[in-house]
């Protein structure tokens, strides 16, 4: 009966029945070393993304250099996407170790074995679930009920910690096959002899080049030159008057007729006076245009020529000193970030317009007419478009 | 080698306290539902990869191993780690789920026809491949009559 039944089960394999030598820690140790270099990336770039949408800031982030927001988070989602192919290899490659058996009986190593593999699954579910997510981010496909920004922040903190527990586990394994032959056999398993297609230095070569395959076929949401070839990219980097739109007029439920003739931009300075300006009236004023990328959270930018009037001449205008705290106010009725915090130096900044024009053209509703914020090394969440007062804190 | 276990049980300890600080962070700023649906994203990443995706990987390697030919199996090995890992990037932009009918900017490109592109080339690689390595080895190519697990590395 026992046998019968064993026989009608899919057999579980063991770690011995894992034959190929490319299952091996000199392959893992040298795509690991990419994959955590890409990791690191993603992490303190994504920290410096986080910081700079942050409310509170104790230390204020800085208005230059004026693409930085566009490099590091493009930096970030490149990375990302980077780490896709790696880190499906590096699994492919310790995939014998999901069959490894407990060491039963001795208590101790049984405590060892079974803290490691939690320290693993913390690590291979946080390093899928970062990957994942921040892919489907990139694409705005959001299939689940968490909050994505908070949630994506935190298990960055959880799979970084576990990254580094499991390299304080490996480290002399990591160093050995870091500095030894990629052929070596030191620490492999004993069943990992077989010979298969492809040859160690094959599989690196092949995983190199699907990363770099990935990286051009998705860096063109961020990167120029690589428009053309970015097949997969999430934008083509085109769209009303030259720049993509993250969020809609009608998304936000803006119509035209609230920037119409009875629009002012009002400006409240620290005793609550507010001075305002007709769209008319900001056209009086002295005119400048800056070019200054659109760069989203979600890895796209653009640059563009934007022509409006110096933040800082209004509030020299309405009584407001340097370096004050501002609070933008958009017309935007829907979704998050309609009220935004602009700090002092931001504030300040000579690049730092209340737009009225985008590449020549007035700006389109989709674009926030009548009036937009637009500034330097700022995220593209934080860009208020459809500006309606602009408050001192 | 004190100081190298002093190293290792400084990092072990650095990862830990970063791990317990996401772990508060991801526990303290949302409600049950959000922690529930974050929970089974988690484990869904590591089941579908290793129930799912390894699981296929393993079979479609036994299968090449026994379908192609001998010089046909070291190119076509490394055209499906490409294909494969550009494949599984590429879902989310060729489902288009995503795309919103207000904004025309976003997910702006015939991301099938890409896709079936960067295909194109790769399979034009090793099929490249595969004819020069028949040409210098002069060979045409046994089916492979292995029966063990693992068949070809892919």
């Amino acid at each position: 009966m026992t046998s019968k039944r064993s026989s009608l089960v899919v057999p579980v394999p063991s770690e011995g029945d894992f034959t190929s030598r490319l299952r091996s820690p000199a392959v893992a140790a040298r795509v690991g070393l990419w994959l955590g270099i890409s990791f690191g990336i993603c992490f303190l770039t994504g920290l410096i993304s986080h910081y700079a949408q942050n409310g509170n800031q104790p230390i204020p982030f800085p208005a230059t250099p004026f693409w930085g927001y566009r490099v590091t988070q493009g930096l970030h989602v490149i990375s990302g996407t980077a780490a896709i192919p790696l880190l499906l290899v590096k699994l492919w490659a310790v995939y014998p170790k999901l069959f490894q058996s407990m060491p039963w009986g001795d208590v101790r190593a049984m405590a060892v074995t079974g803290l490691e593999r939690i320290s693993i699954a913390v690590l291979v579910a946080g390093g899928v679930f970062m990957l994942l997510t921040g892919l489907l981010n990139t694409a705005q496909w959001y299939p689940w009920s968490f909050s994505f920004r908070p949630t994506h922040y935190a298990v960055a903190w959880v799979t970084i910690g576990a990254l580094v527990v499991h390299i304080a586990v490996k480290l002399p394994i990591i160093r050995d096959a870091l500095t030894g032959d990629v052929e070596d056999t030191t620490h492999d398993r004993p069943s990992a002899v077989e010979t298969g297609a492809l040859s160690r230095r094959g599989l690196l070569r092949t995983t190199w080049a699907a990363t770099g395959i990935a990286v051009l076929a998705t860096a063109g949401s961020t990167v120029p030159f690589l428009r053309n070839i970015s097949v997969l990219a999430v934008r083509t980097g085109d769209g009303p008057q030259g720049v993509p739109i993250n969020r809609s007029a009608r998304a936000a439920q803006v119509t035209m007729e609230e920037g119409g003739a009875g629009w002012t931009l009002d400006v409240v300075n620290g005793e609550g006076v507010a001075t305002s300006w007709s769209r008319g009236d900001l056209e009086q004023l002295t005119q400048r245009t800056e070019t200054l990328p659109i760069a989203c959270v979600e890895g796209w930018s653009a640059s563009a020529e934007w022509t409006g009037v110096r933040l800082r001449d209004l509030l020299d205008a309405a009584g407001v000193p340097t370096g004050t705290d501002l609070r933008m106010v958009s017309l935007q009725k829907r979704y998050a970030f309609g009220v935004t915090e602009l700090q002092g130096n931001f504030a300040d900044a000579d690049k730092t317009l209340i737009a009225l024009k985008l590449n020549g053209e007035d700006l389109s509703l989709d674009h926030g007419y009548p009036a937009r914020l637009i500034a330097p090394n700022r995220p593209g969440v934080l860009q208020t478009k459809w500006l309606t007062s602009v408050e001192v804190i | 080698m004190a100081g190298v276990s002093l190293t290792r049980s400084a990092l072990g300890v650095l990862g830990f306290l970063v791990g317990v600080y996401g772990a508060y962070l991801l526990l303290s700023r949302q409600d049950f539902d959000q922690l529930l649906s974050a929970a089974i994203w988690l484990a869904g990443g590591v089941v579908v990869h290793d129930g799912l995706i390894a699981l296929a990987a393993l079979g479609l390697a036994a299968i090449g191993a026994r379908l192609l030919p001998s010089v046909a199996r070291t190119p076509a090995a490394a055209g499906f780690v490409v294909l494969g890992s550009i494949t599984i990037l590429a879902i989310p932009m060729l489902g288009r789920f995503g795309a919103k009918d207000d904004n025309a900017t976003l997910l702006d490109r015939n991301y099938g026809l890409g896709w079936l592109g960067i295909v194109v080339l790769v399979v034009a690689a090793v099929l490249v491949a595969s004819l020069l390595r028949a040409r210098t080895s002069g060979e045409t190519g046994a089916p492979d009559t292995r029966t063990d697990l693992e068949g070809d590395p892919s």
